[in-house]
């Protein structure tokens, strides 16, 4: 039997059998070196395995630092070098190929790399998390690139590459040009009619909201999963399941993510956990290697290319995942420990067409001040009862940054992410609609951070309004197609949620200026333009929209049992202010730069995770 | 086949009520009973549609806002009967809810709660009179099922959903009657007891035992204060926050945000509500007013709804439970120290309707099949006594007139009679045309004008040129038509024979007295100087 790095340890007692086994277990399954094994599912402690090396003559060469000979490295596979850490470097004087390999014990992949190179060939101990990098950086190139233009080569109409389509600027630029012909023309029906239209849309899509919480909350009453269902899982028919953390410059983050996955109830080797850096990334890279306690995920370096954003760095990722489900995490996030069992259990309920499940997202850190409060009220009823809402109604779901769950051979048939689309999760749960497939939501819970600091939401907000808008203009590209994909139904649910969401947000201030107006100053002119009609449903439009748009922010933190937020939904009218702030700063960078990412900054809180209790009633 | 009647059991009986409600307005509408609440949504409807100024006022404070926009729907059958069909159809969507309810939510066979809730719908006189009324009776008593009906599911399950909706049918109920608001207070004992629900203690307790664990401990004092206050915002936000809006827009249009509830003109309890005082001192036969006191007020309401008392018996050891049923008898508790007004029937049905709330989730549970077949018989035939008796002791009027009507039924179909209303309404149809208009104020007249074939020709309060018209009233009319002394509704109208006799002293015109009633009298003027 080929030796390894490992069996020395567990001569000396540097590593148990038990766990060589598991590992030679874990490197047999994903045809991995068994390094790579250790060193990935939380065997092998870096630091450790770097000491061993060093009492064994092997020391470490600084790969980063080391002359390449290009002709060798071309000559290998990018999937073949990340699964057995290895880098070939250039000659000797003695004719050697000169390999840096993270295991240079590895009887297995010397005989391997002779048998390719047909030449004789010395291992160089080097860091696996260098090797990766150096490999990925040289032999990425393709897959990047395919993880940048792949949906666009696809499906073109689906890429976000072009925000607005020659027909959708006739279409602004006409609309625009007609209102102010009006305007001119009959200032005073002109001025009625936009107020009325624009107060009656604020009011439907309000109302829409609430009738999608209500829809919603209904689903409180059935459980597809039961706990026992969960207890009774057999593990040895869990599938492999990949879990994708896209992270940048998140070096403070890494050991929680560390304890946030150790709590995942599944079993260890079936979890195909990869960590995506980007090339640049430096600090994360460090933290990992400085980490004095095992990792359990795979670090993958994720090589220049632009936009430089988080759906490209996942589609990267997906040419190196190995499960039949894929789940997308943030760093910081804390899943409900038998979230993936459950996944399982309800994916294998659940007729074929469901593809994609989103769990809830809500906050560890609600309390932590005013922000986080109203930030996780929002959360509450937007993942515990608009989703279910337009589960229930089956209108196409805009999936959530993080905790989404994929069938991993559709999702790569679907195209993946669009690299060009800031919220390219919504997109995609769309894209999932528009090819007459379905997304379902999982009752589980995983706790992120809620942004806690202002200027950092209104970025992060914006950023997303920005997507919202650029996902509209996507999938409204061809309105009479949609139709005919997602229904009538789907069509205007489509419409009011995510077309809805962005303009309620860009008309609110007008709309509150307004009533201010009217209402506060009690401006004569406003009743000389418009009617008392016209004020009398503008005003109840207004302060029934906002009464109920609170309403509906208090049945979802009620379910949750977060009363002590209850009181906050009052102050709903300033949270969105905040809304249209950003609505409007997202306006104009989808003018002016339509792939920018407005990097959120996370490890703010204070608070820690493990203080959070989900407890759902 | 025994299917197909099972499925279609409950549409099918509902149509049959439909039919039969149908045909007693009929014939109630030829015996010439009206209702001036029915009549007050009637002339609504026809303002809104038929005039040319303010209907805005009209739409957007009339109230009670639920009984009128549901009458609205019915417009296309004529003004007059919109709000009676409106009441019909409210009624029979009661009836066919709780047999659904019962069948769905019960454990009694069809035969025994099918026949009970039947008898009840049939021949209650209550229930044929808030279904054939045109008042708001109806709207009330449906809201008042869905309200309850929500608490009880939201018990069972411990979902919000339920808690929502529970609050939007408080919100309807509010504006089918505004008094309801004071479940606010009434709903107190329930909510508190319910909060306990959600607490980590010994379930095992007494409730009492319960309640004392939660405020002795501070974490749990904290939590159920928090929970407690949490359900009251729930139930109570959309309420409140509706009537503050309402509130608000009748400030901006109409000058005062109490306007729906106090002005004549857009609400009829300010004129239809009797005063205690008049009753018990009136010359009314009946004796229900003796009753309207607090506990006896609530004795007898279990005398005449015996199908609650019966329900009483399944809550046994369900405590907030309980005090949900126990929760309508605070209500009128509170608005017995408030109100001055005389309870009319809808004040007593909605116990019956609770009667009935209760016994769709216990009944069933305790005797046998045909012990529970029996008892309920025997309390449904009850119910239609006591049914009876109150209306037999109701001291009002209304409600007299239209048993009287129900009982007089050799001459149902034998003479069409004609209101005074209706009689007075005929004339001014005949004259008025838009060179000969009227001037009327239907704050008292809005009987009279429900009635009129058109508004042409006619001057009222809704008019823009109304204050010009009452001011001088010879440059914009020639006939006036004016409250008698004798009509009760004088004091609410500026047109009464006091007003008229201060008009000609200021000498502007003279009168002709051209037809008369015994409440209404037409003047035609002439200017001095002819």
């Amino acid at each position: 039997m080929a030796q390894c790095v490992l069996h020395r340890m567990a001569l000396e007692n540097a590593f148990t059998e038990e766990k060589l086994d598991a590992v030679l277990n874990i490197a047999e399954i994903y045809s991995y070196a068994p390094i790579k094994a250790a060193l990935n599912f939380g065997f092998l402690v870096r630091r450790d395995y770097i000491v061993f090396l060093e009492k064994h003559n092997a020391s470490i060469i600084d790969l980063r630092n080391e002359e390449l000979d290009e002709i060798y490295i071309n000559q290998c596979d990018i999937s073949h070098m990340n699964a057995f850490l290895y880098l070939p470097l250039r000659k000797n004087e003695n004719g050697e190929l000169l390999i840096a390999a993270a295991d240079p014990f590895d009887e297995k992949l010397i005989t391997s790399l002779v048998i390719k190179f047909k030449c004789k060939i010395k291992l160089l101990a080097a860091s696996d998390l260098d090797i990766t990098w150096l490999a990925h950086k040289l032999r990425g190139g393709f897959f990047v690139k395919e993880a940048v233009f792949s949906l666009m080569k696809k499906h073109p109409e689906s890429s976000a590459l072009i925000t607005f389509t020659d027909g959708q600027l006739y279409f602004i630029f006409g609309f625009i040009a007609l209102t102010i012909t009006c305007i001119i023309v009959f200032f005073k029906p002109t001025f009625i009619a936009i107020n009325l239209l624009s107060s009656l849309f604020f009011l439907f899509s309000i109302l829409f909201k609430l009738y999608l919480a209500l829809t919603g909350s209904k689903s409180e009453l059935h459980s597809v999963v039961s706990k026992s269902e969960i207890k009774g899982v057999n593990e040895l028919t869990l599938p492999v399941y990949t879990i994708l953390l896209p992270v940048y410059k998140e070096d403070k983050l890494i050991r929680k993510l560390i304890w946030n996955l150790r709590s995942l109830d599944y079993p260890k080797a079936k979890l195909d956990v990869k960590l995506l850096i980007e090339e640049d990334d430096d600090k994360t890279l460090n933290a990992v290697r400085n980490l004095d306690f095992p990792a359990n995920f795979e670090v993958i370096v994720v090589p220049f290319h632009m936009p430089k954003t988080k759906p490209k760095a996942c589609n990267y990722g997906l040419y190196f995942s190995r499960g039949e489900y894929l789940a997308i995490y943030d760093a910081e996030d804390v899943p409900d420990s038998d979230q993936l069992k459950k996944v399982v259990c309800q994916f294998r309920k659940l007729p074929e067409e469901f593809v994609v499940l989103q769990g809830a997202l809500n906050y560890f850190n609600k309390n932590e001040n005013l922000l986080t409060r109203m930030f996780t009220l929002e959360y509450s009823y937007w993942f515990d009862y608009m989703l279910s809402g337009l589960e229930t109604l089956d209108v196409p779901i805009p999936l959530g940054g993080t905790s989404n769950h994929f069938k991993l051979a559709t999702l790569i048939e679907l195209g993946a992410w669009d690299p060009f689309n800031v919220t390219e999760d919504a997109d995609l749960g769309l894209r999932v609609f528009d090819r007459g497939l379905k997304v379902g939501v999982v009752n589980s819970t995983t706790l992120e951070e809620a942004n806690n600091e202002f200027f950092n939401w209104i970025r992060q907000r914006s950023r997303w309004i920005k997507g919202y808008m650029q996902t509209y203009l996507v999938h409204m590209r061809n309105p009479a197609r949609l139709i005919r994909q997602v229904g009538w139904r789907g069509f205007f649910g489509f419409n009011f949620f995510i077309g809805g969401t962005s303009f309620t947000f860009l008309l609110y201030p007008i709309l509150l200026a307004f009533f201010a107006i009217y209402m506060i100053f009690k401006f004569a002119f406003i009743r000389s333009i418009f009617p008392d009609w016209v004020l009398y449903i503008s005003i109840f439009n207004f302060v029934a929209g906002n009464v109920l748009m609170i309403y509906v922010n208090m049945l979802a933190v009620f379910k949750r049992r977060y009363y002590e937020l209850i009181l906050f939904s009052i102050l709903n009218p300033i949270y969105w202010l905040m809304h249209s702030r950003a609505a409007y700063m997202g306006l104009w960078q989808l003018i002016t730069k339509p792939f920018y990412w407005e990097k959120t900054n996370h490890g703010l809180s204070k608070l820690s995770s493990t203080s959070a209790v989900v407890t759902p009633e | 086949m025994n299917k197909f009647i099972e499925k279609y059991i409950n549409g099918t009986l509902a149509l049959v009520l439909l039919v039969f409600y149908l045909l007693f307005s009929w014939i109630l509408h030829r015996t010439g009973y009206e209702h001036p609440e029915n009549l007050f949504i009637a002339e609504k409807i026809k303002l809104l549609f038929d005039s040319k100024d303010n209907n805005l006022v009209t739409l957007g404070t009339t109230y009670p806002t639920i009984v009128f926009l549901a009458a609205l729907i019915f417009t296309p059958f004529g003004y007059l009967f919109s709000p009676i069909l409106a009441s019909i159809a409210v009624t029979v969507m009661l009836y066919y809810t709780i047999l659904k309810d019962f069948k769905e939510t019960s454990k009694l066979p069809d035969f025994v709660y099918i026949p009970l809730v039947s008898l009840i719908f049939f021949l209650h006189p209550g229930l044929i009179y808030s279904a054939i009324s045109g008042r708001g009776v109806a709207a009330i008593l449906l809201f008042f099922y869905f309200l309850f009906r929500s608490l009880f599911r939201y018990y069972r399950t411990q979902t919000t959903f339920y808690l929502s909706m529970a609050s939007i049918y408080f919100t309807c109920l509010v504006f089918c009657d505004f008094n309801f608001i004071w479940l606010l207070l009434a709903f107190f004992p329930f909510i508190v007891l319910v909060s306990l629900e959600g607490l980590k203690i010994n379930k095992e307790q007494a409730p009492v035992s319960q309640y004392f664990d939660s405020v002795n401990n501070s974490s749990q004092r904290r939590k159920l204060t928090n929970r407690a206050v949490a359900i009251y915002i729930i139930l109570f936000l959309l309420p409140l926050g509706a009537l503050l809006l309402f509130g608000y827009l009748n400030d901006t249009h109409a000058g005062t945000s109490t306007y729906f509830l106090y002005s004549q003109y857009a609400n009829w309890h300010v004129l239809g509500d009797i005063p205690i005082g008049e009753v018990i001192g009136g010359s009314s036969k009946g004796s229900n007013a003796g009753f309207q006191s607090q506990i006896v007020f609530q004795f007898y309401v279990l005398f005449l709804n015996p199908l609650l008392f019966l329900t009483f018996f399944y809550f046994k050891g369900k405590l907030y439970e309980f005090f949900t049923l126990v929760a309508p008898f605070i209500l009128i508790g509170i608005l017995l120290i408030n109100t001055q007004s005389y309870f009319m029937i809808e004040y007593y049905l909605i116990f019956l309707v609770l009667g009935f709330i209760g016994l769709t989730f216990y009944a069933g549970k305790i005797f046998t099949k045909k012990a529970t077949w029996f008892i309920f018989f025997i309390v449904g035939l009850l119910n239609v006594f006591t049914g009876i008796y109150y209306f037999k002791k109701t001291n009002d009027d209304f409600e007299k007139k239209f048993f009287s009507a129900l009982r007089d039924y050799k001459n149902w179909l034998k003479v069409k009679n004609n209101s005074e209303d209706y009689m007075v309404a005929q004339y001014v149809s005949s004259i008025a045309d838009i060179n000969n208009k009227v001037l009327m104020d239907d704050a008292a007249a809005f009987q009279i004008v429900a009635h009129l074939k058109s508004l042409d020709g006619i001057e009222l309060p809704i008019n823009k040129s109304f204050g010009t018209v009452i001011e001088n009233p010879i440059v914009g009319v020639k006939f006036m038509c004016v409250a008698k002394f004798s009509n009760r509704l004088k004091n609410y109208t500026v047109l009464n024979s006091y007003n008229l006799d201060m008009m000609e002293a200021k000498g502007q015109f003279i009168t002709e007295m051209v037809y008369q009633t015994d409440n209404w009298v037409v003047y035609r003027i002439y200017p001095l100087e002819e």
